[in-house]
């Protein structure tokens, strides 16, 4: 900030949350490295100082699978250990509190969508991320609530992860090995594709773990929340979000897809001072 | 209480990496598996290992360890041809068997090593396949309730590893599950002349052991041919363990 003829003035504003990219290249390198990790320990060949535990093992989603058979027997699903449960207790914590962060800012398969929704963006411009009709688009953001109800029912049922063999983030992280299925790396292969016309496809509608974080934005502590007062009205908020959320029509975000992102807030997008901001007060 | 992009940074990853750590100094933090399973929790059966919680990663060895169940057993029936089979990791099952149309893995090891121990496990609505030697070595040894027996009729599948070397192992003939009947035993074990679980009386007589010889030893007129000689012990109230080594020695006598 700098100050003339008695104004402020802010020479430099980010037009993006700079931190969040860091911190998601870090899980995706992180998330890479224990991957080839895994497959190098099985040959005797494992990097030291890095886990070389199973991608199951370190997915949260994990913990939300086996939930059910945990608490009915005390056993895990196939595939399932401790450290899914506790991730997966620790990702709930972290939404309560910010919402899903995890979705935002952690998950490799997210920050891949955003990697080729780039691409999208330079090819289609202000169109990009807005080829669903709003109506079809409405009703599809629900689809992965069935999806998430359908993977919790076989899984129970089973006993067995049966979601892996359509697991798109398992086949990002695997696609060198057998235990992918086929259709896995198809999802993954539309879920790219489609990347390229829509922001995060795969969070938007089929993902089942962004179903369960999605809930906590009903009631987490810290919301986006807009201050009417000082707002231009300028839909900059709006534009900016990945999840096309209408932040500029809310005065505190509830809807369930939002990633916590911070891309729609005055740090980044919104050109007022404290008008859309992250907190867990009011706004004036 | 505003919060920005570098404080909320800095939140995940106290949180996160906080809470493994945690986690870690309470002995929760396990990526893999112990190698030992979860035991019952209540019934007759609490403190025992549950086979239901068999991992793909544990060897033959590590089930051996937790279970009375030997490597080379384990080995047999599920046709794994190597010099080791303690170190035969059982999630190699189901690329062994891939080209069969069968699934058969870890599921399959915990159902046959729950239907050997006669230990509980849930086989509801589900589909687990069994090679043939393995039901082979549970109709023989072990003790099977009738609703056993039925899922095993459903479930055998008389199936050739694509990796099997094993020149013992029974050959492929179909890929339809195959009946646990005396129509698939097949004639190689049929020349063993070895009184099984599943061996009938009409095969003793076949054999050439005279009815009157078995009809002493069982104690009553003979049977239905068909009947297995196991399950009239069962259902006459006779010990098989007594009578086996007993008809054995006849049918020792009468083939030689």
């Amino acid at each position: 900030m700098v100050t003339l003829f008695g104004k402020r003035f802010r020479l430099f504003r980010p037009r993006s949350i700079w931190i969040r990219r860091v911190v998601q290249w870090f899980f995706f390198v992180l998330i890479a490295l224990i991957a080839v990790n895994h497959t190098l320990a099985e040959s005797g060949m494992e990097i030291p100082f890095l886990s070389s535990a199973s991608l199951h093992a370190v997915c949260p989603f994990g913990g939300v699978e086996t939930l059910y058979t945990y608490l009915s027997s005390g056993l895990f699903v196939q595939k399932i250990h401790d450290s899914s449960l506790v991730l997966a207790g620790i990702s709930i914590l972290i939404a309560i509190l910010f919402g899903p962060v995890f979705c935002g800012w952690v998950c490799p398969l997210g920050t891949v969508q955003e990697w080729v929704g780039k691409l999208g963006h330079k090819i289609f411009k202000r169109r990009y991320n807005h080829f669903v009709p709003t109506r079809l688009d409405n009703v599809l953001r629900y689809a992965r609530y069935g999806i998430l109800i359908w993977v919790l029912y076989v899984t129970a049922t089973s006993g067995s992860l049966i979601f892996e063999a359509y697991d798109p983030y398992f086949a990002l992280f695997n696609f060198w090995s057998t235990e992918v299925a086929p259709t896995a790396l198809i999802v993954l292969g539309v879920t790219l594709v489609l990347s390229v016309f829509v922001e995060r496809p795969w969070c938007k509608y089929a993902c089942p773990y962004g179903a369960v974080l999605g809930i906590t934005n009903l009631f987490r502590v810290f919301s986006i929340k807009r201050a009417a007062s000082t707002c231009k009205a300028d839909g900059a908020c709006s534009i900016m979000c990945p999840m096309n959320i209408p932040v500029d029509s809310v005065n505190v975000v509830r809807n369930h897809q939002c990633i916590s992102c911070l891309e729609c807030t005055s740090e980044a997008i919104c050109p007022v001072a404290k008008t859309v901001v992250f907190t867990a007060g009011g706004v004036k | 209480m505003i919060l920005t992009s570098k404080p909320l940074a800095f939140s995940l990853f106290v949180l996160l990496f906080g809470g493994i750590a945690l986690s870690s100094t309470l002995g929760w933090w396990q990526t893999e598996s112990t190698k030992t399973p979860a035991t019952y929790t209540e019934g007759e059966f609490a403190g025992l290992a549950n086979p239901a919680d068999i991992r793909g990663s544990y060897t033959f060895g590590d089930i051996s360890n937790s279970f009375d169940v030997t490597p080379e057993m384990l080995a047999h029936a599920f046709q794994v041809t190597t010099e080791d089979p303690a170190a035969f990791a059982i999630k190699e099952l189901e690329t062994m068997y891939l080209d069969s149309g069968y699934e058969i893995g870890t599921n399959s090891v915990r159902l046959f090593v729950a239907f050997y121990l006669g230990l509980p496990f849930d086989t509801a609505d589900q589909e687990i396949y069994l090679p043939q030697p393995a039901t082979d070595i549970l109709l023989d040894k072990a003790d099977l309730t009738p609703d056993q027996l039925a899922y095993l009729q459903t479930y055998t599948v008389d199936v050739t590893p694509a990796s099997s070397t094993d020149a013992a192992a029974e050959p492929a003939t179909s890929e339809e599950p195959a009946a646990v009947t005396e129509s698939t035993q097949t004639e190689s074990e049929a020349e063993e002349y070895v009184v099984k679980g599943k061996t009938t009386f009409g095969e003793l007589i076949q054999w050439g052991v005279p009815q009157d010889v078995i009809e002493a030893i069982i104690g009553a007129d003979m049977p239905d041919p068909a009947m297995k000689v196991k399950d009239y012990a069962s259902a006459n109230g006779l010990d098989f363990e007594v009578i086996k080594p007993a008809l054995q020695l006849e049918v020792d006598k009468v083939v030689k």
